[in-house]
């Protein structure tokens, strides 16, 4: 199985290389990245973590369709990889070494109607801080702090006619969240009322075959943007299912097996956008309908106010959830933050650019700090040097990550 | 009978006499410089140009940062559109821009494509200042100029680059939107009515603070054009130097590559 997926990844990898020179263009990078943490949650936690990626991605155009494909090759110093090479679907819990990021078409049926094919990366939401619109899309959650969005396996439409911009979405298989190692600094789960050495036993569930549809329309009208939005079908954020009844006593402790389940879900958001002065407003207001008890509904909203300073932006968003949920909200994923106040406030510089992002949870008074600099050597190299400062109550989302606090140092070279 | 002047009657008329040449003349300069503005437009109108930017941008340590972008523009000055996307160096490839003119009065629209975030950010007209991906054009710098949208005066002429040139006052008018120059003085050349120069000049600021310069014209499919564009930032010291390539003019346009579905097609031009 094993030397199959190898043989894949390795003939991907040869296809890619090979079409460099027929290739309209190739582009990718390699990068090392080094985090050292400042506390450990348990013995297994590595107080250093070593990333190294190469990517590579091949864009060519045959008349007015466009071929994309990319591969990104991946080694982590710890556990969080699973044993599979390769993961064509990325339905598997743990992250592949070798993922497909992108193998897509994209066709014109008309002059104003698109059709895209294959695997490729939905952006949905215009507020970037939080928006309902985007949190549907499933996220890989490995490094709890890079905020990645999976590609999915897809069929798109798009199209404008004057100012109505459409776009439908089929996604025919779900592509679940990829969650961190539970009981690791990263998911730090407690289980109530057992002893301290319990351990969980994530079980290898397989997600549902059918995935969603979702329909989009963009209106703009001087000043204003207007957006609806529609989706049904498979929620990608699986709900655990701590299964106490099937606890194993072993010598090292309790070991709790966890499941997964994704439940069926509707949609419906409006988004709505003007610019006032220097300022773009932006309002979303999003239901969500379940029939699952664990679930329930919801009613998320947010409001954003983004500002352009010199060559950067400040966004500040406002989200939160009128519903309360049924089950503790960590463990509902997209929602476990809500209520949030997010600034976001990201410049690039004659040598390179800075971000800083505070993010406050207003329930429990927790937040998370990030400060992020890239200094561009030359053209093609670059060194990033990062720091995460979760903080505050460890009952909530971000206070309990307070283990995973860390600095990080990256070096890039791309091509 | 005829009455004698007296001298407080002669010099009250050659005061009034000089008043109005004055006042014609600067009558004249003005509607001058509208004219030479429009016969300019007149002759260099293209309905579509497209061209490779190779650009280097030298900050003020003399440190060179290279990009390239591809450019397409359909209509000219109140009436453009251009696309604009990136081609170089990685960190910036696919990034896209957007600008539609709108009618008199108001500013163009603009929108950046990000390729990280999958999808576009509108430009608000007060961030129009702002650095365009780290080079020294602005967003404003972007868009079209057109003289309808200022009041305009000929102050005069002047030698640029060793051709005489008329010098031009731009004002940008409350009523066509907010620009981020309070002034723009633009040098002409007199024989072919092509703009060699321009003195940027923010708001409160009594010395230009960028200068752009075009230079290295050459005729391409009947129309000249400056294959060199160089904007230089006075106060921050840096340069930017865009070398012009694959020129084409009136070639036909896509339909739809003016729109926002275009600008948001991943790969696309």
């Amino acid at each position: 199985m094993i030397r199959r997926h190898l043989q894949v990844c390795l003939i991907l990898l040869l296809l890619i290389y090979s079409t460099q020179a027929l290739a309209e263009t190739f582009s990718g990078y390699a990068e090392a990245k080094g985090f050292a943490y400042s506390e450990r949650s348990n013995s297994r936690d590595p107080w250093v973590l070593g990333w190294g990626t190469l990517f590579n991605k091949w864009e060519q155009k045959l008349g007015e369709t466009q071929l994309t494909a990319s591969l990104r090759g991946e080694w982590i110093s710890s556990d969080e990889q699973g044993p599979l090479l390769f993961d064509l679907a990325d339905r598997h819990i743990r992250r592949p070494p070798f993922s497909v990021q992108d193998l897509w078409v994209r066709m014109p049926l008309a002059p104003d109607l698109d059709l895209q094919l294959g695997r490729f990366q939905l952006g949905w939401g215009k507020t970037d801080g939080y928006s309902p619109a985007d949190a549907f899309l499933p996220r890989d959650l490995t490094d709890p702090f890079s905020d990645e969005k999976l590609p999915l396996w897809a069929l798109r439409l798009t199209g404008q006619k004057s100012a109505w911009r459409y776009e439908a979405v089929v996604c025919p298989v779900t592509t679940p969240w990829r969650l961190p190692v539970l009981g690791s600094r990263n998911a730090p789960f407690k289980a109530e009322g057992f002893p301290p050495a319990t351990a969980f036993q994530e079980v290898e569930t397989s997600p549902p075959d059918i995935g969603f549809a979702a329909l989009r329309l963009l209106y703009t009208f001087g000043e204003w943007d207007l957006g609806v939005w529609g989706r049904t079908g498979v929620r990608p954020a699986p709900l655990l299912d701590f299964r106490f009844d099937r606890a194993i006593s072993g010598t090292s402790g309790l070991t709790i097996p966890v499941d997964r389940r994704y439940a069926k879900e509707e949609g419906v958001g409006i988004e709505l956008s003007r610019i006032i002065g220097a300022w773009i407003l932006r309002g979303e207001i999003a239901g969500l309908f379940s029939r699952d008890r664990d679930l329930g509904d919801g009613v998320i909203g947010s409001l954003s106010a983004e500002k352009g300073f010199g060559d950067g932006t400040l966004l500040i968003t406002l989200a939160g959830n009128t519903k309360e949920p049924a089950v503790d909200q960590a463990l509902l994923f997209d929602r476990a933050i809500l209520p949030a106040l997010i600034t976001a406030w990201n410049r690039t510089e004659e040598w390179g650019e800075w971000k800083l992002v505070w993010t406050t949870g207003l329930r429990r008074g927790d937040g998370l700090l990030k400060g992020e600099a890239g200094y561009n050597i030359t053209d093609v190299w670059k060194v990033t040097l990062g720091v995460e400062l979760p903080y505050g109550s460890t009952e909530g989302p971000f206070g309990a990550l307070n283990d995973a606090r860390r600095v990080h140092l990256a070096l890039r070279r791309s091509w | 009978m005829q009455k004698e002047k007296t001298p407080v009657g002669i010099i009250t008329s050659l005061a009034l006499v000089s008043f109005l040449t004055l006042l014609y003349t600067a009558t004249a300069w003005c509607a001058d410089a509208r004219a030479l503005l429009k016969e300019s437009e007149n002759r260099h109108r293209t309905k579509t140009q497209q061209y490779a930017g190779n650009l280097a941008v030298v900050n003020k340590e003399g440190k060179v940062r290279k990009k390239g972008w591809k450019s397409f523009r359909q209509g000219y000055a109140g009436d453009a559109k251009t696309l604009t996307r990136f081609t170089d160096p990685p960190e910036v490839k696919g990034v896209g821009f957007l600008s539609i003119s709108r009618t008199p009065g108001q500013n163009a629209d603009q929108w950046l494509y990000l390729p990280s975030m999958k999808r576009e950010r509108r430009i608000a007209t007060q961030d129009r200042d702002a650095s365009f991906v780290g080079t020294d054009f602005n967003y404003e710098d972007m868009e079209e100029f057109d003289h309808e949208k200022h009041k305009v005066a000929l102050q005069g002429e002047q030698t640029v680059d060793g051709q005489p040139c008329y010098v031009i006052t731009a004002i940008p008018l409350e009523s066509s939107g907010k620009s981020v120059y309070e002034k723009r003085i633009l040098y002409l050349r007199k024989d072919i009515l092509y703009l060699l120069r321009e003195d940027l000049y923010l708001k409160e600021n009594k010395q230009p603070s960028k200068i752009f310069i075009l230079s290295d014209l050459q005729h391409v499919d009947g129309h000249w054009v400056a294959k060199k564009w160089e904007m230089s930032d006075l106060k921050k010291g840096s340069k930017t130097t865009v070398i012009l390539k694959e020129i084409a003019f009136d070639k036909p346009q896509p339909a739809g590559r003016f729109t926002l579905q275009n600008l948001n097609r991943e790969g696309g031009d």
